[in-house]
């Protein structure tokens, strides 16, 4: 009997010490990942913290997955970053996410914010590039999306109507200047209007949107116009004045909205002229063209 | 932030362009189409007057004589700031400018096979042919049978249809 009972107790003894040990070299591997990390290891640091995740001693504790954030962040800051699709990104963000859902301390919850900060930076500058280097709204404005979905998990309630009236508004104003240039490029209008119909949907008022909004449809009339061959018929002249003057006055609404609130306001002064003189109001084309004069505005 | 606030604050520029002066010029080159000169007026190019001042309407007229034709007539377009009753033309254009020539146009070009053309109110009343006149934001035309036929035109009355008749 007493034999069993020294096995029995044996065994026990055996069983609580492989799990101590295994618990101590879970530790190990979290702290083994530590130290690749900062000596800049980040490849087999990331092969050690990732079965740290995994174990059930360490899977629930917030430093295990700071740590991964941290990782990854290394490998990431070599060829990610210009990336819009990254899992490299997107393991970081979820790392982050579980690490503050487990209540961290105060050192590593400051360490989960400046990294989901800086992501959040790195979507913005993204959307930036993306818009202005190749011009590709899509992509821009998911990762502009994105920026907003990363900087709130630092910020909660954060309101973006004014950096969202400055993106959409810098969107609306270069798409605008290539359908200018090119007024057959109809997908470069759509998105300028898009984008400048949204800032007004933050900003009825906005000046900007108004008098880019109303000058690009004033400009598509002028394009009608242009376009109208010099052997077309009456009634063909009859279809483009029709439209032209539909144009017209839709930018008419745009402008005169800026006007409403500032009559010293010169875009708005300049693009009324222009547009009472193409609807052939010759009153209201004289009055801006005295109001143009007044304001020092060279015209015609 | 800083480059999205300078680009967002940029204002897109209104074109000059002015789309009225092309209408006129598609209308004047319409009317061509609905009268008939005399063979004397079909010998040399076909020439479009115009007195007064409009620069882009000169320019829409000088694009549109290079680019067609009246019949076999190249178009010539000739410009004056006050009218020039030495200047033989097919389509004598008064702006609104000179508007109180009209009745000494008009009756200087009597049986002269031109076709007078304005833009002020009552012109056809004056002795013009054509008028350009606004309706509803709308460029159209007056037009007078009767002064067409005391300029020695030949007409075509399928632009009643689409004038605003005077008689």
């Amino acid at each position: 009997m007493n034999k069993w009972r020294q096995i029995v107790k044996t065994f026990t003894y055996s069983i609580l010490m492989l799990c101590y040990v295994n618990s101590f070299a879970q530790n190990d591997k979290l702290n083994r990942a530590q130290q690749l990390l900062q000596t800049k290891n980040a490849d087999l640091a990331k092969l050690a913290i990732d079965s740290v995740i995994l174990h059930p001693e360490t899977k629930s504790d917030f430093v295990s997955w700071t740590t991964r954030a941290y990782i990854y962040f290394e490998i990431y800051k070599r060829n990610d970053k210009q990336k819009l699709y990254s899992p490299l990104r997107d393991t970081i963000i979820s790392s982050l996410i579980i690490s503050n859902s487990l209540k961290p301390d105060e050192t590593f919850t400051i360490n989960n914010k400046k990294l989901l900060s800086n992501i959040a930076a790195g979507y913005f500058n993204l959307s930036k590039v993306l818009l202005m280097d190749s011009l590709n709204y899509k992509n821009s404005a998911l990762a502009y999306s994105k920026f907003k979905e990363i900087f709130v998990l630092t910020e909660p309630g954060t309101n973006f109507n004014s950096r969202d009236i400055e993106y959409n508004l810098a969107v609306g104003s270069l798409y605008s200047d290539v359908f200018n240039k090119d007024n057959k490029n109809t997908e470069a209008q759509e998105i300028a209007k898009l984008t400048l119909l949204k800032v007004l949907d933050i900003q009825p008022e906005n000046p900007s949107a108004n008098i880019n909004l109303g000058i690009m449809y004033y400009n598509q009339a002028v394009n009608l116009g242009k376009g109208l061959d010099y052997g077309a018929d009456f009634s063909q002249i009859d279809v483009v004045q029709e439209n032209i003057i539909k144009l017209a006055k839709q930018a008419e609404q745009f402008i005169i909205k800026v006007y409403k609130v500032d009559n010293k306001n010169l875009k708005a002064v300049e693009g009324l002229h222009s547009i009472y003189k193409m609807l052939n109001n010759k009153p209201k084309e004289d009055e801006f063209k005295k109001k143009c004069k007044e304001l020092n505005i060279k015209i015609d | 932030m800083l480059i999205f606030c300078a680009i967002s604050l940029r204002f897109q520029q209104p074109s000059n362009y002015d789309t009225n002066s092309k209408f006129k010029a598609v209308f004047i080159y319409n009317f061509t189409r609905y009268f008939e000169w005399s063979e004397k007026k079909k010998a040399d190019n076909f020439v479009i007057y115009v007195v007064g001042k409009n620069e882009n309407l000169i320019t829409e007229l000088k694009t549109l004589a290079s680019k067609k034709k009246v019949g076999n007539q190249d178009i010539e377009i000739k410009n004056s700031y006050a009218f020039d009753p030495g200047i033989s033309s097919n389509i004598t254009y008064l702006l609104s400018d000179v508007s109180k020539s009209i009745k000494e146009v008009t009756s200087l070009s009597k049986s002269k096979s031109t076709l007078v053309v304005c833009e002020s109110p009552n012109a056809c009343k004056a002795g013009s042919s054509i008028n350009f006149v606004v309706v509803e934001n709308k460029l159209k035309f007056e037009y007078s049978k009767n002064n067409a036929v005391k300029a020695g035109l030949k007409t075509n009355d399928d632009i009643k249809a689409l004038a605003i008749n005077i008689e």
